[in-house]
């Protein structure tokens, strides 16, 4: 094991925020974090933020100096990390390192997010020139993020015979588990006539197939095997984590480029599965250890297609395993039980936290309503811009 | 008189009367690796030179997957007379995927497999009353039909 804890776990309801600022979410999501680790404040020696580009950080990505300039300045360690939507478990593997290097006993982890409306448009900052994909993807056609999604889930059908009700299968799974988290946005139970009923956005997927963008906010305590034995609570042990960046001659098209060069043998989001092979070797975990999976569904494309790229099915058994309850709360594979993006919505730096959050209270057996039983290994996966996968795995 | 028509990126691909529509790439010529779009430096790891010349790719391909876009799409994105659109992913000829507008296809007969080949297609006139132009794809057999440049 790796000798590096969770102590405490915390999160507030996601959703369209109107009273709280970026700072108040952040700070309400670790306030509850510290209090389910019976710490407080003086206790932490490191804080690391996932750094947001829409809101907060003093408009530099320094979140992490401003939770502690409103709360604690007593010359804590502030680390702000950037990883897009994998923020969180980028954030997570440098508490992770902090602790295992001995320079820190006890370290905050931190993403909130307040997000604009709509499609995520671009930043500024770019080259604007003809080798910048984003520029390019956007002035020559316009090619929004869930149509890149949309492309693998057209092809999936072409491939695997992958059905319409399939994808709407994917979206009930995640609204049934969402309708008992507390923190979870939409909480209400849909029928594939619903999803398939709800404005196509880019074909072949409909509104309710595409996650929304959300405000949220999640947070975690770290702390070292020392720290753990003396702390009241009982300790979540981290028993892998792996980051990784992509490699080269990926198949999948990725955000947000428009031109690639593909090489055989490379396995499809070569960033995620080598972050999850990461983990799990360290975890010294298999496949069929593994009780529960938080991944990103950013669509229900990805609930169809991640668990196969991961290794936990053959390539195309995807729909089978939904269809026959193989990935629900008592299935193989508890896929999501959290509810997922499609129901908690897109907050880029909060959600890899969540995951991992969620993987904590299951593993504690605390997760009422949505609880997996006997939840003894979680892993979390996630995927972020530029080709950052994260992955954690967490033993009970 | 004639509306001038210039890419909407300059130098992303070539616009030209005589010689056609062309996506402008790079090939390393050391491992003869292609690119899309143009790079500084060779990207392949098993490569170590950058050596890299222009080059067109190939004008033809077949098409890997595609999406209908129903929502207008943010800034940077300006077309005039926006209306749902396609857009494709095509396994050029020479390798590269990339992706792009499919034009002049109904929505119900793009199919997965089809043969496109390269064309332009106006997107909007810009202040200086220029037609601002984008590469796109089109069916093959339709292609005769279009010309190389859409009207």
């Amino acid at each position: 094991m790796s000798g590096i804890h969770i102590l405490g776990a915390g999160a507030i309801p996601w959703g369209k925020q109107t009273v709280m600022t970026q700072l108040q979410m952040a700070l309400a999501a670790i306030n509850a974090a510290l209090r389910d680790a019976e710490l407080s404040w003086k206790d932490i020696d490191g804080v690391v933020a996932a750094s947001s580009r829409f809101e907060g950080g003093m408009g530099w990505g320094l979140h992490a100096n401003e939770i502690v300039q409103a709360i604690s300045e007593r010359g804590v360690p502030c680390i702000n990390v950037g990883g897009a939507c994998a923020a969180g478990a980028i954030a997570f593997q440098t508490a992770f390192s902090m602790i295992a290097s001995g320079q820190s006993e006890a370290v905050v982890v931190i993403g909130a997010e307040r997000m604009p409306k709509g499609f995520i448009p671009r930043p500024p900052g770019g080259q604007d020139d003809i080798t910048d994909n984003d520029f390019i993807r956007w002035v020559t056609m316009g090619l929004t993020n869930p149509a890149y999604w949309a492309m693998e889930a057209r092809r999936r059908i072409y491939d695997y015979q992958t059905t319409h009700e399939s994808l709407a299968e994917a979206v009930m799974l995640m609204r049934k588990n969402a309708a008992n988290n507390p923190n979870a946005r939409f909480r209400k139970p849909v029928t594939a006539a619903e999803v398939l009923a709800s404005p196509m956005v880019t074909d072949p997927l409909h509104l309710l197939q595409i996650c929304p963008v959300s405000d949220g906010a999640a947070a975690l305590v770290l702390c070292s095997d020392r720290f753990a034995a003396r702390a009241a609570k009982k300790s979540v042990e981290v028993a892998g984590v792996g980051i990784a960046s992509g490699t080269y001659g990926d198949p999948a098209h990725r955000i947000p480029t428009v031109g690639g060069s593909l090489k055989n043998g490379v396995p499809h989001t070569s960033e995620v599965v080598s972050a999850a092979e990461k983990a799990m070797s360290m975890a010294g975990v298999e496949h069929g250890d593994v009780d529960v999976l938080e991944m990103a569904d950013n669509t229900a494309w990805h609930l169809l297609a991640w668990p196969e790229m991961l290794g936990f099915v053959e390539p195309g058994q995807g729909d089978w395993m939904l269809h026959n309850h193989k990935y629900d709360l008592d299935g193989e594979l508890a896929l999501n039980p959290s509810g997922g993006f499609l129901s908690f919505g897109e907050a880029t730096t909060a959600q890899a936290v969540l995951q991992i959050c969620e993987l904590v209270w299951q593993l504690r057996g605390e997760a009422s309503g949505r609880q997996v039983p006997n939840a003894r290994v979680g892993m979390s996966a996630v995927l972020g811009l530029g080709a950052n996968g994260g992955s954690v795995v967490l033993k009970r | 008189m004639k509306t001038d028509q210039v890419p909407v990126i300059p130098g992303l691909f070539e616009l030209n009367n005589s010689s056609g529509v062309h996506l402008v790439g790079a090939r390393c010529n050391t491992c003869r690796e292609l690119y899309f779009p143009t790079t500084q430096t060779c990207r392949n790891p098993k490569c170590a030179r950058d050596d890299l010349e222009s080059v067109w790719l190939a004008l033809n391909g077949t098409l890997y997957s595609y999406t209908i876009q129903y929502y207008q799409p943010p800034a940077l994105f300006r077309i005039d007379n926006w209306e749902p659109y396609a857009i494709g992913l095509i396994d050029l000829d020479d390798g590269v995927r990339v992706s792009g507008i499919l034009s002049g296809i109904a929505f119900e007969d793009i199919r997965i497999g089809d043969r496109v080949t390269l064309g332009a297609l106006p997107l909007y006139i810009d202040e200086h009353g220029v037609q601002r132009m984008t590469y796109a794809f089109f069916k093959l057999d339709l292609a005769a039909s279009h010309g190389a440049v859409a009207q």
